[in-house]
């Protein structure tokens, strides 16, 4: 194809020796091995370039006062430096602190929605997406995120529901009482019911 | 009677044919690959198990920095151009037909309304080093905050444009923030999106790999 027929298929005649012809073929490998490099480098950049999306969906604005027992609720705060304060229930909150780890917080949600589902037992549902009934847990967590956390950490508890399929979570405000303790853990958490009604709703 | 000799050496193969095939393969993809404007700010995104995928068009992203600065961005042109259109005659901003033409072009903007002239004017290079302090978002009060009226009107332009048929896709919400933002500065965001009734959103996350399906695959093996 690319190189040039010479068109001596004669006999050469005799004289004096002329130089010798050097092949006009061209190597195309390089220029193939460029252009599929340069092929798989759009294929991948246009493909993978889309970016992951993790659906939130927020509470309307209207109160609506939905009614809770207290021993299913779990209240995650977030605060900085990547720590997570937790308590369970509503009256009676003890508070403890953990990190994002598969060994922190998951353990605390899962240990949480075992002792919920003991209690409660389990919901069945229809899952939207393949039609059939499935067991929920009824274990619902307040995730509420400090003034100092970072986004990273939303989305990190965030994550979290989706792991242990947590079915029930809102973000909400941090109530005053709960801004309190963290800056003086000394003094202990005062809640009284009432305040703390408020601070969930 | 000369032996007929076979030939040596290397066997060549003809790689026109193969050059030729390439060469298209690249064309395609280099022109199909769409230009992404650059972004106003450099987000670098937490990771989450979802596995979504972000659609192509029809979106409208709140970009937040790790500065808490916002910016807002939409997909389509067609519906930048019809939006620019109407906040530019609703606050009679006095853009030309030209600044419109560059705004459904521009990607990212974090400019209050006022400066947006000024900014439409600058080279996209000079935009860059244009201090840009925002979209501002007034948490007290929700019809003053610049970016709820401007997501607004982008769902208002995104309506339209589906009734007329230019595009196809409903718009979908997105939050683009960065690792280190701080969350107050999320928070504004997520309460101006409820506030105008947008309570549904998307938020963008790189992937990461997922500990249930890890445990399956462990068990079956």
């Amino acid at each position: 194809m690319a190189d040039v027929q010479s068109s001596d298929n004669h006999r050469k005649p005799p004289g004096p020796i002329r130089a010798k012809k050097t092949s006009t073929r061209i190597d195309f490998t390089p220029m193939v091995d460029l252009g599929f490099l340069l092929i798989t480098f759009f294929m991948l950049t246009t493909t993978l370039a889309r970016p992951q999306i993790m659906a939130l969906v927020m509470p309307d604005k209207t109160p609506d006062k939905a009614e809770i027992q207290d021993s299913k609720v779990l209240t995650l705060l977030l605060g900085a430096q990547n720590k997570v304060y937790w308590y369970e229930g509503i009256e009676q909150p003890e508070l403890d602190s953990t990190d994002y780890s598969a060994g922190g917080l998951r353990r605390v949600i899962l240990d949480k929605m075992e002792r919920v589902n003991a209690k409660w037992g389990l919901e069945h549902y229809e899952d939207s997406r393949s039609k059939t009934t499935k067991n929920g847990s009824l274990l619902t967590v307040l995730i509420k995120p400090m003034r100092n956390a970072r986004y990273q950490n939303l989305v990190d508890a965030l994550d979290e529901m989706a792991v242990c399929r947590v079915r029930y979570y809102m973000i909400l405000d941090v109530s005053a009482q709960e801004e309190a303790f963290i800056h003086n853990p000394i003094a202990g958490m005062v809640f009284t019911p009432e305040q703390q009604k408020k601070a969930v709703y | 009677m000369p032996k007929h000799k076979p030939k040596r050496g290397a066997p060549s193969v003809d790689m026109t044919a193969m050059t030729d095939v390439a060469f298209l393969l690249l064309t395609f993809f280099m022109l199909t690959a769409k230009a992404k404007p650059q972004e106003a700010v450099v987000v670098d995104t937490p990771s989450s198990i979802s596995e979504t995928k972000l659609p192509e068009s029809g979106t409208i992203t709140i970009l937040i920095g790790p500065d808490g600065k916002t910016y807002l961005d939409m997909t389509g042109q067609h519906t930048r151009k019809s939006l620019i259109a109407d906040v530019n005659s609703r606050y009679k901003l006095g853009l030309t037909e030209e600044e419109q033409v560059k705004f459904s072009n521009a990607g990212s903007f974090g400019i209050p309304r006022a400066q947006l002239k000024k900014w439409l004017d600058l080279s996209p290079s000079e935009r860059n080093t244009f201090p840009t302090p925002g979209v501002p978002i007034d948490t007290a009060d929700v019809n003053k905050s610049e970016l709820a009226d401007w997501i607004h009107n982008a769902r208002i332009a995104q309506f339209r444009m589906k009734q007329e048929g230019v595009v196809k896709d409903e718009y979908v919400m997105v939050v683009k923030a960065d690792k280190d933002t701080p969350y107050p500065a999320v928070q504004h965001v997520i309460n101006t999106l409820v506030d105008i009734n947008v309570n549904k959103f998307n938020l963008i996350t790189s992937s990461e790999s997922d500990p249930n399906k890890k445990a399956e695959e462990g068990s079956e093996k």
